[in-house]
């Protein structure tokens, strides 16, 4: 079977908007438009999750890393999931595997199932066929390491090219620890965001600076158009800038 | 992708004797991790090391009366039922003609390690050199030898010998178990080179093309011999690359046992790359009502994850026996349509 061939198939994922991720018995029909409407009154109680894991949740979504190889997205990741950093035990992803957290988003159980994908290039035209159903994505690069830097006009190029038009995107600077080594300056991270009008941060899977909020911060903008609340507007960056400050965290 | 936790090796494995009497690291390095099952081990081990030790008496035998490795039947079988460590260099050299380009280009090797380095190529080898096995001690920086600078050294080489595949992730692993194996870079190297320019597909090129074409290749022998199987994927809308792209990227590498895999590996130099096929729909033919039971793409995933660890996995000596029956046939040719008509068909929905 190929790429495109199962792509044709039962296209439950074709937009980030839809259900497709949505735990069993959330289906109230939609009203209207098709997308987000579909997800309105997903606050139920707990119900059983889609995955193995026995966690409850109330929405989910899928939520992708993307980079340069050697950036740190399974470290990103892992330090999200089970709050550790086991340098130097780390292998290079091949391929690609995913990961479920669920997040407690304003008494909402939010699921995020996040794809951990292999960062060389080559690699790309495997995992591209992805992207089509992620809701979210992570753009890593390294703020050690100027090349992972200068390629992220290229992923995201990618992006623009196969993920949804709506994604929530995300730019991230991380190995933000790293003093000595640092090569992007965090205004040049900065500035390429605002190019693209994409939000931005720095973190650190080593300390732990910002994971967390990054992750949480696209639950809560996903959870927000999900349930699609008029009267609360939310704004991603602002978020950001705001828990960014409030957590007084070092900004090298 | 995690590894494991390191296993604490000194000590406290709750209960289980075992745990003292089999070592914290594996014959090849490998930390065993903090859930090894030492108990199980311990067992199928006694069994092992009787069938290891007449193996190993039959393969002495065997090399001692012959000056050359002749590929014929009866070695055919005595591969199949495993080559003893100490001479799967020798035998993999010589049934994958390996040794005959060894032999025809003496100084080659040194020759690609000396010339001028494509400093695009360091880069993306350095940034996986910390990422090969951190879990095995003779890959560890403060080891003595440390087989990282081997390590680099195999594929530097290697991608100068070979420009277009230059360096591709998954080559780091497979240059490692040549280096456990042969403690030998030169022989790695040409051990790689018989891998990459005669066994396999082109799975490293930048294209990927050969992998993309036995992905959809063994959905199509799925759909032949386990159709439930192949309808569950459609039904869940499952990429075969999703599941799969490791078992062939990586050789199984990392997916099955050490032991399992090197086991493959004997088969995989003597016969080619038939055998990952074998492999693979033994896998799914072995579980296909768990496969079945899936609810959802990530159920499908988490499935196909769970049936390379096990009792049924970590029993190379059967398993090996299982891969020859339970597919059923699966001739030469049959691979050989069947990749023509995949390989052709990719071709035609990318362009």
């Amino acid at each position: 079977m190929s790429r495109k061939k199962a792509s044709k198939g039962k296209s439950t994922c074709s937009s980030p908007s839809t259900a497709g991720l949505m735990g069993k018995g959330t289906g109230k029909p939609a009203r209207g438009s098709p997308g987000i409407v579909q997800m309105n009154g997903v606050v139920h109680p707990s119900r059983p999750s889609i995955s193995s894991s026995n966690e409850f949740y109330d929405i989910a979504f899928k939520v992708m890393l993307v980079g340069d190889s050697g950036v740190g997205k399974t470290c990103l990741l892992v330090r999200f999931k089970d709050a550790a950093f086991l340098a130097g035990s780390f292998i290079s992803t091949v391929g690609i595997d995913f990961r479920n957290k669920v997040l407690d988003i304003d008494g909402v159980k939010v699921k995020l199932q996040i794809w951990d994908t292999a960062g060389q290039e080559r690699f790309r035209s495997v995992t591209h066929a992805y992207y089509r159903d992620a809701h979210a994505l992570l753009l890593l690069y390294d703020v050690t390491n100027k090349s992972s830097f200068e390629n992220i006009r290229a992923w995201l190029t990618e992006i623009h090219e196969y993920a949804q038009q709506d994604v929530v995107l995300m730019l991230l600077g991380n190995k933000a620890d790293a003093t000595h080594d640092r090569v992007v300056k965090r205004e040049d991270g900065e500035k390429l965001a605002k190019e693209f009008g994409v939000p931005f941060m720095e973190t650190s899977a080593r300390t732990g600076l910002n994971v967390e909020l990054a992750f949480t911060a696209v639950a809560k903008e996903l959870k927000h158009r999900s349930v699609k609340d008029p009267s609360e507007k939310f704004k991603l960056q602002e978020y950001v800038n705001k828990e960014m400050r409030s957590s007084g965290c070092c900004r090298s | 992708m995690e590894k494991k936790k390191k296993t604490n090796r000194t000590g406290h494995f709750a209960g289980g004797r075992a745990s003292n009497r089999v070592d914290r690291v594996d014959p090849y390095g490998f930390e065993r991790s903090e859930d090894f099952d030492f108990d199980s081990y311990e067992e199928l081990m006694s069994e092992y090391l009787v069938v290891l030790t007449r193996r190993s008496i039959k393969w002495s035998k065997l090399l001692k009366s012959k000056k050359k490795v002749q590929k014929n039947v009866k070695l055919k079988r005595y591969v199949r039922k495993g080559i003893p460590n100490e001479h799967r260099a020798l035998v993999w050299m010589a049934a994958s003609g390996a040794q005959d380009q060894f032999e025809k280009n003496p100084g080659y090797y040194q020759m690609l390690l000396g010339a001028q380095h494509d400093p695009k190529l360091v880069e993306t080898i350095l940034t996986d050199l910390n990422r090969t096995f951190p879990d095995n001690i003779l890959f560890s920086e403060t080891s003595r030898p440390c087989l990282q600078k081997p390590l680099y050294n195999v594929l530097l080489a290697y991608g100068h010998h070979n420009s277009t595949v230059g360096y591709c992730q998954g080559m780091n692993f497979i240059a490692g178990y040549l280096l456990i194996v042969t403690k030998d870079e030169e022989k790695s190297f040409w051990l790689m080179d018989a891998l990459l320019s005669r066994i396999l597909p082109d799975y490293y090129s930048p294209a990927m093309l050969g992998l993309k074409m036995d992905q959809e290749v063994l959905g199509e022998l799925v759909k032949i011999k386990t159709p439930q199987v192949w309808r569950t994927m459609i039904d869940h809308n499952v990429m075969w690359t999703l599941v799969v792209s490791r078992w062939f990227i990586c050789l199984y590498i990392d997916v099955l046992p050490v032991e399992t895999v090197l086991r493959i590996w004997d088969c995989l130099f003597y016969e080619g790359s038939k055998i990952l096929f074998r492999v693979a729909l033994t896998l799914i033919n072995h579980n296909q009502t768990l496969i079945q039971q899936a609810r959802s793409l990530p159920d499908v995933v988490q499935i196909f994850k769970q049936i390379t660890q096990g009792p049924f996995v970590n029993d190379c000596h059967t398993f090996l026996q299982h891969i020859f029956t339970e597919p059923g046939s699966l001739s030469t040719s049959t691979l050989t349509k069947l990749r023509a008509r995949c390989r052709s068909h990719i071709i035609s929905e990318e362009s």
